[in-house]
């Protein structure tokens, strides 16, 4: 057992960390939905990011964590399907990857050059051509969405390679997840810090000190369990990271939000480019009903 | 990162199931509910014993006190697998975790002498009288006076709420010698001192567990204070943190929702919310178990863990709520006895929040330690 970060995975980070410092502020002109840097994706594609799983040293427990600590600025780019899903497929399929789950608008699928199809149990990849998906600018969920309006050809994928592309998508989603809920609860914390009611700070009544500590409490269990799925690849601990995810995110963004008053609803505050992220989140994988029923089926088994 | 067990922490732990599965009598599953009944405690003694014997009641103390200087990790895999089979050690835990180390740290030479070897030993059983009926949470708060003539200290106060004062040979006591926070000093008193009262407060988690100690009185010679007078703030700083993380919950938790979930399937009612709601408590339990080995890892490379100890202890206060709700919702039956271990999960799991520290007081811990909010106005 060595739950410290190795040396190459240290230098992964230190890396990331410095990459990140561009990223670190949103412009004070922006008053989108999503903050999308196609500037942050070049840099990532550059530095080969987005093959640090497949190298033995540093494995997908360093693609875990560098997914966290870019989930925390207020840019986005599609990081982490790209970091964790695609290097555990045997086929080579082009980046970004978007989502399209029982036919509903996903994340990335305007830029997507693959697509996962989601249809309950099957799994398919499609590569979208020009005229078959739409963009959708007016979402409020922080990443660029889009709906398929073309029928592209969609290749099934067999039973198991449908199941590794659902485990590290759960992989996947719970460790950008724990970076959100990093970012939103920061963010936070700082507003609270500052804002003054009542002749003093309002991180100074306990009625929201208590409710922040449980997110913290949280945030850090989310991430634990976003390492482990990643470092075990395991279907069953990638439910659970995903399930733990899913329903710790739908508490803490109601929480950071009514914490935040309504600074917290405009978009001059960078809170929503977090907090509406996660929400987009919430329901993939058949959200907490169906990551409990892989946690039944995996976790449970032999109980 | 490496999430796996080395082979020698596998084989330490397979050693423990196997001296365990050796020792514990085939009605155990009987005498192991509650946290302290008599027959738990009596055994306790038995069983404390034959583990000193086999290397297995303080491998991670120093050599030279009876131990082999194995690391933390093996410490808590000792504590994990001692838990999940309903704490056969009873009380000894406390000597184990913290008492001894404490003395190591802070005892006199003739402290030391006394009382580390018994323990290591396990032959004898401490309590922990700090809290009173009008200082809980508000521990500094605390009356029981010490007051010193020539060479003793006269003691007169209440104690409340201590685990196996019954059955206690010594007890770490907290007592007033000025005022303020400052003012709180630490004696080792014999239980069979002149003086001394103990009367078992009957409870939901027990027969046996929680007492009222009374002290009228009692003579205690200076040469039994531990530390410097004032001291007993520092010195209990750092046993809370030894104690915060010190029962790993989360493994007894786990189990006891794999076996209610066991008895659900066989009975095919393991459907609908039983399964989201199991799902949950079971993800709340892997959480807790995690985060709580993070904070081992560091304990094992000597860096500081800090207020995440609260984060831990916060995380494993969630998972026992989870399951003991799981449990009550799904196997009603358990609570009427017909399931003594899961019933013995309940009686221990209902206390997570409050005993040694309640939740809320984690909270106020992390959110000005961990989250570093301004602080409450006083
Ligand atoms: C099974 C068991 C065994 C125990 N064994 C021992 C033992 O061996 N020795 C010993 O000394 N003690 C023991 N205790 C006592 C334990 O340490 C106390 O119960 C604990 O410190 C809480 O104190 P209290 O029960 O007086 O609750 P209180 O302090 O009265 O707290 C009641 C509630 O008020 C909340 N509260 C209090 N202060 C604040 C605040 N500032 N902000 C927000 N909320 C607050 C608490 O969080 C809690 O929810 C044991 C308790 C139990 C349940």
């Amino acid at each position: 057992m060595d739950l410290q970060l190795n040396e190459d995975q240290l230098a992964v980070a230190d890396a990331i960390d410095k990459l990140a410092e561009d990223f670190s502020s949103s412009p004070v002109d922006f008053h989108g939905f999503a903050l999308v840097s196609p500037e942050l994706d070049a840099a990532l594609e550059e530095g080969g990011y987005f093959e640090i799983a497949a190298v033995p040293e540093m494995g997908a427990v360093s693609a875990a964590a560098s997914t966290t600590r870019l989930a925390q600025l207020p840019y986005t780019a599609e990081v982490a399907l790209s970091m964790l899903v695609r290097p555990h497929l045997d086929i080579e399929l082009p980046r970004p990857f978007g989502v399209i789950e029982n036919g509903r608008p996903g994340r990335f699928v305007p830029q997507a050059k693959t697509l996962i199809i989601i249809d309950g149990d099957n799994v398919g990849i499609a590569h979208p051509q020009e005229g078959d998906v739409e963009a959708l600018p007016e979402s409020l969920f922080a990443y660029p969405m889009g709906k398929l309006v073309g029928t592209p050809e969609v290749k099934q994928l067999d039973a198991e390679t449908a199941k590794t592309v659902k485990t590290w998508m759960r992989v996947a989603l719970a460790a950008e997840v724990a970076g959100l809920m990093q970012a939103a609860l920061d963010s936070t914390v700082e507003h609270v810090s500052v804002r003054k009611q009542f002749g003093r700070p309002i991180g100074t009544f306990q009625a929201l000190r208590h409710r922040l500590a449980e997110c913290a409490v949280l945030t850090g269990g989310v991430r634990w369990l976003a390492l482990k799925a990643a470092f075990s690849g395991d279907a069953g601990d990638a439910a659970l990271a995903a399930l733990h995810a899913q329903d710790s995110a739908t508490r803490l963004i109601y929480d950071m939000h009514q914490m935040s008053g309504a600074m917290g609803m405009t978009l001059e505050m960078d809170l929503h480019l977090w907090t509406y992220r996660m929400k987009a989140l919430l329901s993939e994988l058949g959200g907490r009903g169906g990551q409990s029923q892989v946690v039944a089926d995996e976790c449970f088994a032999d109980a | 990162m490496d999430f796996n067990w080395t082979e020698e922490q596998a084989a330490f732990r397979a050693q423990i199931r196997e001296v365990l599965a050796r020792t514990l009598p085939e009605n155990w599953e009987h005498i192991a509910h509650g946290p302290a009944s008599k027959e738990q405690t009596v055994f306790a003694k038995k069983i404390c014993a034959d583990l000193a014997e086999a290397g297995l009641l303080v491998p991670h103390w120093p050599s030279e006190w009876g131990g082999r200087d194995a690391d933390p990790w093996e410490a808590f895999i000792l504590a994990e697998e001692m838990w999940m089979a309903g704490e056969p050690r009873g009380g000894q835990y406390m000597n184990v975790n913290w008492i001894g180390p404490i003395l190591m740290l802070f005892g006199s030479e003739l402290q030391k002498e006394t009382h580390i070897m018994p323990m290591a030993k396990g032959q004898t059983l401490w309590c922990q009288g700090f809290s009173e009926p009008e200082s809980g949470s508000d521990l500094a708060s605390l009356r029981t006076r010490a007051v010193k003539n020539g060479d003793t200290y006269t003691i007169n106060g209440q104690k409340i709420w201590t685990s196996y004062a019954g059955d206690a040979d010594t007890c770490f006591l907290l007592a007033r010698t000025s005022d303020g926070k400052n003012g709180i000093s630490i004696f080792l008193v014999p239980m069979d001192t002149p003086g001394i009262t103990v009367r078992d407060i009957p409870s939901i988690i027990g027969e046996g567990d929680i007492h009222e100690v009374f002290f009228d009185d009692v003579q205690v010679h200076e040469k039994w204070r531990l530390g410097e007078e004032g001291q007993a703030w520092e010195i209990i700083g750092q046993v809370l943190s030894l104690e915060r993380v010190g029962i790993p919950r989360f493994s007894l938790a786990s189990k006891t929702l794999k076996d209610a979930v066991s008895l659900l399937k066989k009975e095919g009612r393991f459907t609908g919310a039983a399964i989201d709601q199991a799902a949950k408590a079971h993800a709340a339990c892997e959480a807790a178990r995690w985060y709580s080995y993070f904070i081992i890892d560091k304990r094992a490379k000597k860096i500081q863990a800090g207020p995440e100890a609260s984060v831990g202890r916060f995380s494993t206060v969630i998972c026992e709520r989870l399951v003991s709700e799981f449990v009550v919702e799904h196997v009603p039956e358990a609570i009427s006895g017909v399931h003594p271990m899961l019933l013995a999960h309940h009686q221990r799991g209902i206390v997570a929040g409050v005993a040694s520290g309640a939740a809320e007081i984690q909270l106020n811990i992390i959110a000005t330690q961990f989250l570093e909010l301004p602080r409450e106005p006083r």
